[in-house]
């Protein structure tokens, strides 16, 4: 166990500096993206005050207050959250090739350690978690702050103050990425966890037979989702409407768990098994 | 003592080990000598496992290897095992985290025999002095058995004498050591056992003292026997 947290220490560790960039980016972003916009906001509103157009209230009537809603809808906030998906993907795959990549072969090290392969796994994945949790977590506590530097640009009367459950509720991508109740949250991450198990199952089938692997992996992943979909797939043709909701919500968590029992088992195989450093 | 016994591996149809046997002693320098492709390397990471086998069975001290005989027996590929952004100071860090074997004091001695600096990072390293430190990772450990693949290769003559040395020196001695190497003549007088693989067998397999004595023969003219007839 010791050395399985030393090995989640480790993985993080190597990834630090990209992941705080990855942070750095989303800060700076998000901020400047509610600053810019406010200003444009104010800009547009200004002209047309100042001009002697129309009224506050005209100018309120005709384009409406700013709030949130408008800015979470830019490049600037949804350009991070993309880059970020797309970094934590990437590095799903990156966290295993890395070790057989180059001159020097880490992967020796990794499997000549005096412990149980399986945890190299479960670091592995523990940290790819705490990457995306500690980024879902980011982005809550950005929010709070964004609102507050939007209320201190905008006046009163030129805005809307929502809270973050209505902000995280706009969006049906957003209410993916911040589910409302903890079930929500356990089937969302759930699943994303379970996808990662699945690659990292698959990746291993790869290392394991590399051309036929990949095959392998395919089929396993295939295999793994009509599985999980198995409830899903049986309501929609031969049982149909034959399941409560509660029910098909409990028989997927049960084909859920089976894949990653099965993923953690069968990759536990091919890492004492069948797995070449080479 | 290592005991490697029928030892059978395929790569897709074509069979490079075929029933390959030999043992390797605590206390004692193995050799084990082939031209290129003979699978040399093959059997030390089979040793090792980290790739599979076909057939035949290799036990560590009488038992299959498990995670536990990491602490009794380590490779020392010819590839650094290490980051190269890593510091030299951050790899034996890393060590002294993961092995109950691992021995401070004798890395530090190592890294004064070899006169290479802690503070210096791995992809600034010269080949001679990965090779050195690459070394040092493997002798900086309590273990009854180091395998060691071709440690000589491609590296100065100066590095090469100088890891000869360690062959000699107190920092071997005891150990059950397993080495591959082109570079025969370097350790000619130290190796106790030679085992000369070609076309996926052992050809031959002597102690080199016996050889010497009884037939007036080096390693050397033993190779020239089994590889060139």
């Amino acid at each position: 166990m010791n050395r399985y947290f030393k090995l989640v220490n480790f993985e993080f560790n190597r990834f630090l500096k990209i992941y705080l960039v990855l942070i750095g980016i989303t800060i700076i972003s998000q901020i400047i993206g509610v600053i810019v916009k406010s200003n444009q906001y104010l800009n547009m509103a200004n002209d047309q005050i100042q001009g002697g157009s129309m009224s506050s209230s005209e100018f309120i009537n005709q384009y409406g207050p700013i709030s949130l809603y408008e800015i979470i809808q830019t490049l600037w906030f949804l350009g991070p959250i993309a880059l970020c998906i797309v970094s934590l993907i990437i590095y799903v795959f990156f966290i295993w090739y890395r070790d057989w990549l180059g001159k020097n072969t880490f992967v020796y090290r990794l499997f000549m350690l005096p412990t149980a392969r399986i945890n190299i796994y479960f670091a592995k994945a523990t940290t790819v978690f705490l990457m995306v949790l500690g980024l879902i977590a980011l982005q809550l506590l950005l929010l709070p702050v964004e609102a507050w530097i939007l209320q201190w640009i905008v006046p009163f009367d030129f805005r809307i103050d929502m809270s973050i459950r209505e902000i995280t509720g706009i969006f049906h991508y957003f209410a993916i990425l911040f589910p409302n109740t903890i079930v929500q949250f356990i089937i969302h991450y759930g699943i994303g966890f379970m996808a990662v198990f699945v690659v990292f199952t698959a990746i291993l089938f790869e290392r394991s037979y590399r051309w036929k692997g990949i095959l392998f992996g395919i089929i396993y992943g295939v295999l793994a989702l009509l599985l999980f979909f198995a409830p899903v797939l049986l309501q929609a043709t031969i049982l149909y409407e034959f399941f409560y909701p509660i029910e098909l919500l409990v028989l997927q968590m049960i084909t859920g768990l089976t894949v990653i029992a099965g993923s953690i088992w069968m990759s536990n195989y091919l890492l004492n098994k069948k797995i070449r450093i080479w | 003592m290592i005991e490697v016994k029928e030892l059978t591996k395929k790569f897709g149809r074509k069979t490079v080990l075929n029933g390959v046997s030999f043992t390797a002693e605590k206390g004692q320098i193995t050799c084990l000598i082939g031209i290129n492709g003979v699978g040399k390397t093959t059997i030390m990471n089979a040793i090792m496992a980290l790739t599979p086998i076909n057939g035949g069975e290799i036990l560590i001290n009488g038992e299959k290897i498990h995670k536990h005989s990491y602490e009794k027996i380590t490779f020392i590929p010819d590839a650094i095992t290490m980051l190269p952004q890593m510091k030299i100071s951050e790899t034996m860090q890393f060590m002294a985290d993961f092995y109950d074997c691992w021995n401070q004091k004798r890395a530090d001695e190592i890294l004064q025999f070899f006169k290479l600096r802690e503070d210096n990072r791995l992809s600034e390293l010269s080949k001679g002095n990965t090779a050195k430190v690459n070394l040092m990772l493997g002798l900086a450990m309590d273990v009854d058995f180091l395998l060691m693949d071709e440690p000589f290769s491609g590296i100065d003559i100066f590095s090469r004498e100088q890891i000869a040395d360690v062959f000699s020196s107190h920092l071997v001695e005891d150990r059950g050591v397993l080495i591959t190497t082109h570079e025969i003549n370097d350790i000619e007088h130290l190796i106790d056992k030679a085992v000369l693989l070609n076309n996926g067998i052992v050809s031959k397999e002597f102690n080199t003292e016996e050889i010497r004595e009884n037939e007036g023969k080096s390693v050397v003219d033993m190779m020239r026997e089994v590889y060139q007839g």
